[in-house]
Formats: structure tokens, C-alpha cells, sequence
């Protein structure tokens, strides 16, 4: 019974956020309030559930070992609130402060290793190598080849004239141009797929007349 | 106003009644095209086809439900491939809202009323079994249908809680969950999201880091898939593979090419060729959502091109290349 | 205290976390181990900070009969209501998942009902509304007015081909060249753009380790 109300209800959702498009209406309204609401709520009740029960209060409570030390994240925590407190707002850079700073300096070399280093090396490949075929020893430049006129287009300290600055992002832009291409192409696809799923609902899930 | 004019000031209700009708019309005509996987699903698929029982995965669900008609059925794909071959799943979120899309998936595929479903046993129903101490896989199933217990005919087979699967879920600042996780996922998830503590599961007693795991998936509808590579990659070397939403995946080819990842499904279509990997290699008899999907998306691709090319017709003919504006309603 | 004292928890940090990569001796790594444990219960406080937010400007909302202001119950109430449920429930947690597994469990929540049914069909569909704008936007805004934007025209064209199955109908080569596309020349330019992204962040990260760039801090206090 439950699950035959759900889908009535999660139907009527989906078709009055449809009707949006034919115009602005209060069902779509109440809508978009009630996704903010529950989504949030739903963050807290995960969050409590998932982070400060078993990892805070629950260590402190049952008094284990060294959970005493537990009471640094938990004070550094609250201090957070005190942004709703002009005169005493600034307390809440303390617990920014020791997530970015510590945050910044581990992310900083394995950043530098997963987006720039392992990026250049991976672009410096050989181009042709015995028994490669014609398409992939011709993409293989293509690729170099692009992705340094590319960076040349991105660099706006020289002026993009003479032949290896001008030609260079000259080049550029058009590698880039059929990127955003194949870009463009991929999200009609990604956009047409979410419709596609809420039809399997409403068809499938909810009405049984396709599989 | 002429006729070119008329035409690109159409009421642009009128096309998305044109792309509704494209979208819903091809359910009920299916036009039943092979689809050819790709070198980059091809990868993820050999990948997880070389595991077993002794090894272990980790499934992220880190989409919310707006991308969850492309992400969904990437993950119950993986899902499914894993419990068919018996590989113990970690599975987490890296939202909130996505905690629930895995719960979802699992039950998707635990549910008795959908085709080549898991049974699923619950941590409680074996604790006779462990406290045999009995933990290895092909052991379990033995001594549970040595129980009296049989699988249902139209089941795959068994999923054990805290053998099979441990649901982990989401954690705040999940970037540093994966690295805390590079020393202890235990130190990270003290618990699954039931509250059973992963001490007690034989999965997690075999697998204690993510050092110990064999590949990450991530299903991802936005960044958060890179930090699996940057964290979890390059700081243990951690293989990783994407699922990604279509509108993402072009960015990614950069990691498949790089070897940072060892493959990638990107949108639905990604999905539909993991579905196909999984239907004629035995694991489901039938195709998922995202194959039948794909047969509608035919039709819509062609009208949207058909649009493009209709516009760009009009937009000419009519001169308004050469024009500064054009009049009317838009 | 306002200002210089977070400035060194982040300098000190973030220089410290750095020479941690380098040296992972025992001792850094229990530094390490520590941080990684403390760090989600240090950013679960954050979210009371947007709930705090969020419902301070709803009932405003409501206290000034602002515009609209009926809707802000809409986020008000669930705001509460889902955690409330939540906390009684919590076996819930897990969407539907517990409800089909067998034991006593058959009933399902009101906190699974509202996720479910609620809040999964209203965000999927929102977003699949882009599907409608999309199309709309392909007849109206997609010209091929310069060689350039033919080219990205093109490549689009190709590659939407490619991926439907009803495009190696049309043509053999359709998924061919359109993954072609995907993995040379459009590769190329999204490392470029990579690599720029990729020199960016490290710049800002730096900035910020070193107290160059400060507006994280905010206005509250000088």
C-alpha cells in the first residue's frame, strides 16, 4: 500500500515539474522548496548519524582510551557557530583554519602528481612506433601537438603573434573548438538520458506499460 | 515577417513537446541496435573479471538523484558483476543525498521482484556460521545451505552482509576519508551505516586499508571522482575506475590515457556497454535500463541534430546572417 | 588572535602536511592519522552553519510575509522533520534498502518515504528539464556562423552520431572517427585546459598556505 502511494506521489512530482515547462506554476514552486529542505535535512540526519554518533559521542560516552582528545575537533568544531555572533565571529576561522592549512599541504604534492606531472608525462609518448596503425600514429600528433597549442592559446603573457605563438594558438583554438564540440555532444546525450529515466519511471514504475 | 522568420520564432513549447514525443514514442516501437563496447568499459569489465573472492572493491555512489538516471545503472552494473563473482563491495558516498542512491542499488538488486536478483542474508541470520569461525567465502555458502537454506530459482545467488557487502555510506570532507581509509577504513567507518561494527566483518579482517583493495569505482555526477585518483591513486596507488555522467566524460579521457584510470563508462551509454559486457558473458539474462534507454536515445540524437540543421537553414535562407538582429519573440 | 593566529594554524599546516609526503616517519604519520580522523567531525559543525543560515532566512520569510513566504514552511518543515524521523528511525538511514531484507523490518519509514518519493523524483526531474532546454537551445543558438563554429558543430554532430547505435547505421565510420575525436583532439585540449586548471590551483594553494591570499578569513573582525 505504502509503495503504491509513493509512486503516486513521486508521479505527481515528476509531472508537476513538467508542467513548469508549459509554465511557472505553484506545484513547481513547492517543489523546488521542499528539494532544499529535505536535502539538508537529510544532511543532518546522515551526518549525525554517520559522523559525530559513532566518531564523537558515542568513543566519549563509553570512555575508550585517549578520547579525551576527542574534545579538540569537537570544540574546533562549535567554534563554527559563532559566526552567528558579530562580536565573537572570528572564532570560527580557527576550525577553517585547521582544515585548509593542513588540507592544502596533503593535497599539494598529490595534486601536483595526479594533475600536472602524470599529465605531461602522459604526453610525452612516442608518436609512431612499429606496427601502430595510421589513425592512432596520426592522433598520437594530434594530441601532442594540440594539447601544446592549446596551452599556447591559454597564454596570455606573450602576445599570440609570429609563427610559434601565432600559428601556435591558432592551432590551439581550433583543437579546442572541436573539444567543446565533442562536449556539446556528449552532454545533449547526458541531458536527454535524465529524461529518459523519468519517463522509465513514469511508464514503467509507475503506469506498467513498458518494461 | 517571413517564412524563415516565422520558423525560428516558434514557440519553443512547441519543441519540447517535438523532443517529449522523441523521448516516449521509441518505448513502444524498440529498434533493438547492438551496441559495441568500448576499449574504455572493455577495461573496467577485465579488470573486475580477474577478481575474487579473495579480493575486494570499493563501489562509490557519489552522485545525488539528479544524475542518477545516468549513474544508477552504471553502479548496479558494477554491483552486479562483483556479487556475481563473489567480491567482497565496500560501498560509499560522497554526499549525503548518495548514500541513498547506493542503498537504492542495492536494493534494486536484492529485490525479489527483479530479474537475477541476490539473496540477500542479513549480518544476524549467519552469526552461527562465524561463530564456527568460518569465514572464507565457498565455506560460508556450504555451511549456510548445509543450514537447509536453498536459493530460490529465479536467484543468482547469495550476498553475505559483512562478507559480500559492507554499506559504509557518506562522511564529511570525503578526500581525507579516502586517505585516513590508506591506513585504516575501519579508523574512517568505525561502523556500516546498520551499525555493525567492520571489526567483526571477515571482509574487513581481510582487507584492513585501502592498500589492500583492488579497485575503486566511482560513480560520479560531478568532480568528486578525481579525488579517488588524486588521493587514492597517487598517494597508494590505488587502481581506479570512472563512471561518470556524459557531460563529464570528455574531460576524463585525460586519466584513461595517463593510466590513472583503468577505464571508463561515461554516461549512459558507458552503462549500456557494461550492461552488454554483462548479458552476453552469462552474468544477467536480461539487458538493463540503460540499453533500453539507449534505443530511445537513437531518435532523440537525430532530432536534436535535425533541429540544429533545420535552424542553421533558416538562420541563412532567411539572411539573418547579414542582419543585426532578428525581430520577434524568441 | 583575529587574524594572525589562523594564519599560522595554516602556514604551520600546510607547510607541516607538505614535509609529511616527503617524510613519512611513524611519528608524521600518527600527525597524519590524526588529522584525517579529526577532519570530518571538525567539518560536520560546518552544516549547522548552513541550517542555521538557511532557516534564519526562511522564517524572516515568513515573519515579513515576504513574497512567497507560505513556500519557505516547505523548507522549513522537512528541515526538521527529516531528522526528527531520522532519529527515531534510524535503521532507515538506508533509503529503502532495509525494508526488502528479510527480518522484522517490512514497514517502510516515513524518512525512507520522503527520500524516495520525494526527494528523488522532484531532483531527477528538475534536472532532466536541461533535456527540453537543450533542444531548444540546438535550433535556436547552434550557428554556424564562423569556420570555428562550424568545426565545433561538426564535431558534436559526429559525436552524437557515434554514441547512438542508429549512427553506425548511417554510416560505418560514425563511432569510429567520433571516438577518434574523443581521444586524440579533444583529449589534447581538455589537458590544456587540465594543465592550466592544474598550475592554478597549486598557485592559490600555495597563496593561501602563505598568508598571500587572505579572503578566506572573511569579514567578522579585524
Amino acid at each position: 500500500m505504502t509503495e503504491t502511494i509513493g509512486l503516486w506521489v513521486a508521479a505527481l512530482f515528476t509531472i508537476g515539474i513538467y508542467s513548469f515547462l508549459y509554465k511557472e506554476n505553484p506545484l513547481y514552486r513547492l517543489s523546488e522548496h521542499l528539494v532544499v529542505g529535505i536535502s539538508t535535512g537529510f544532511g543532518i540526519a546522515v551526518t549525525y548519524a554517520q559522523v559525530l554518533k559513532p566518531k564523537l559521542i558515542e568513543p566519549i560516552l563509553s570512555g575508550e582510551p585517549n578520547a579525551w582528545l576527542l574534545f579538540v575537533p569537537a570544540i574546533l568544531g562549535i567554534l563554527y557557530i559563532t559566526r552567528f555572533f558579530p562580536s565573537v565571529g572570528w572564532l570560527s576561522r580557527y576550525p577553517m583554519a585547521f582544515l585548509m592549512g593542513a588540507g592544502m599541504g596533503i593535497g599539494f604534492p598529490l595534486q601536483m602528481k595526479a594533475q600536472v606531472l602524470r599529465q605531461l608525462e602522459a604526453s610525452l609518448i612516442p608518436l609512431y612506433e612499429t606496427g601502430m596503425s595510421w589513425d592512432i600514429a596520426l592522433g598520437n600528433v594530434v594530441m601532442v601537438l594540440g594539447t601544446l597549442a592549446a596551452l599556447i592559446y591559454f597564454f596570455f603573457s606573450k602576445p599570440h603573434k609570429g609563427p610559434f605563438f601565432g600559428t601556435g594558438s591558432k592551432i590551439g583554438i581550433w583543437v579546442i573548438m572541436v573539444g567543446f564540440g565533442a562536449t556539446f555532444g556528449f552532454t545533449v546525450m547526458g541531458r536527454i538520458s535524465l529524461l529518459i529515466g523519468r519517463i522509465q519511471f513514469l511508464l514503467g514504475d509507475w503506469l506498467h506499460i513498458i518494461k | 515577417m517571413n517564412i524563415w522568420e516565422k520558423m525560428l520564432n516558434v514557440d519553443r513549447r512547441w519543441i519540447f513537446l517535438l523532443i517529449g514525443i522523441a523521448c516516449i514514442v521509441p518505448f513502444f516501437i524498440p529498434l533493438g541496435l547492438p551496441i559495441l563496447p568500448s576499449a574504455e568499459v572493455i577495461g573496467i569489465y577485465d579488470h573486475i573479471e580477474g577478481l575474487g573472492p579473495d579480493n575486494a572493491i570499493f563501489v562509490g555512489f557519489d552522485f545525488d538523484p539528479g544524475t542518477a538516471a545516468e549513474n544508477m545503472p552504471m553502479g548496479v552494473a558494477v554491483l552486479r558483476h562483483a556479487f556475481a563473482r563473489n567480491i567482497p563491495v565496500f560501498v560509499t558516498a560522497y554526499t549525503p543525498l548518495g548514500q541513498g542512491m547506493a542503498a537504492m542499488a542495492v536494493e534494486e538488486l536484492t529485490n525479489e521482484s527483479s530479474a537475477d536478483y541476490f539473496e540477500y542474508v542479513n549480518w544476524e541470520d549467519w552469526a552461527a556460521i562465524r561463530e564456527q569461525g568460518i569465514t572464507d567465502r565457498a565455506g560460508i555458502e556450504e555451511a549456510w545451505t548445509a543450514e537447509g537454506n536453498s536459493l530460490p530459482e529465479n536467484a543468482r545467488g547469495w550476498i553475505f552482509e559483512g562478507r559480500d557487502i559492507a554499506l559504509l555510506g557518506y562522511l564529511p570532507y570525503f578526500h581525507l576519508v579516502i586517505l585516513g581509509m590508506s591506513s585504516s577504513i575501519a579508523s574512517q567507518f568505525p561502523t556500516d551505516i546498520g551499525g555493525t561494527p567492520l571489526e567483526e566483518m571477515p571482509m574487513y579482517q581481510e582487507h584492513k586499508s585501502l592498500r589492500e583493495i583492488d579497485l575503486a569505482v566511482t560513480n560520479a555526477g560531478s568532480s568528486a571522482c578525481v579525488a579517488w585518483i588524486t588521493y587514492g591513486r597517487e598517494k597508494i596507488g590505488l587502481p581506479v575506475a570512472f563512471g561518470v555522467t556524459a557531460v563529464m566524460a570528455t574531460d576524463y579521457y585525460i586519466y584513461i590515457q595517463s593510466g590513472q584510470t583503468v577505464g571508463q563508462m561515461g554516461g549512459l551509454r558507458g552503462a549500456a556497454e557494461y550492461e552488454v559486457l554483462l548479458h552476453d558473458n552469462g552474468y544477467s539474462k536480461e539487458y538493463g535500463k540503460a540499453f533500453v534507454g539507449m534505443d530511445v536515445q537513437n531518435i532523440a540524437h537525430l532530432l536534436i541534430i535535425f533541429l540544429v540543421v533545420i535552424g542553421n537553414i533558416a538562420f541563412f535562407a532567411g539572411g539573418f546572417n547579414k542582419k543585426t538582429k532578428l525581430k520577434g519573440r524568441r | 588572535m583575529k587574524r594572525s593566529i589562523p594564519l599560522a594554524i595554516v602556514m604551520v599546516g600546510g607547510i607541516l602536511f607538505i614535509i609529511q609526503y616527503f617524510i613519512p616517519h611513524q611519528h608524521s604519520q600518527t600527525l597524519f592519522d590524526y588529522y584525517t580522523e579529526w577532519a570530518p567531525i571538525v567539518g560536520a559543525f560546518a552544516l549547522v552553519l548552513g541550517v542555521g543560515s538557511l532557516s534564519r532566512l526562511h522564517s524572516h520569510k515568513i515573519k515579513r510575509k515576504a513574497k512567497n513566504w507560505q513556500y519557505s514552511y516547505a523548507v522549513l518543515i522537512p528541515l526538521f522533520l527529516v531528522p526528527f524521523f531520522a532519529l527515531i528511525m534510524p535503521e532507515s538511514l538506508g533509503g529503502g534498502m532495509l525494508e526488502t531484507m528479510g527480518g522484522a523490518r517490512t514497514t517502510q519509514g516515513v524518512f525512507d518515504f520522503t527520500y524516495m518519493n520525494i526527494q528523488v523524483p522532484i531532483q531527477a526531474t528538475m534536472f532532466s528539464l536541461l533535456a527540453f532546454y537543450i533542444a531548444s537551445a540546438a535550433f535556436r543558438a547552434f550557428r554556424a556562423k564562423s569556420a570555428l563554429a562550424t568545426v565545433l558543430l561538426l564535431a558534436a554532430i559526429i559525436v552524437m552520431l557515434g554514441q547512438v547505435p542508429i549512427g553506425e547505421l548511417l554510416g560505418k565510420w560514425f563511432p569510429k572517427v567520433g571516438l577518434w575525436i574523443l581521444r586524440y583532439p579533444n583529449l589534447g585540449a581538455k589537458r590544456a585546459i587540465a594543465l592550466g586548471v592544474g598550475f592554478g590551483m597549486l598557485a592559490t594553494q600555495l597563496k593561501i598556505i602563505f598568508g598571500v591570499e587572505r579572503n578566506w578569513l572573511g569579514g567578522a573582525g579585524e
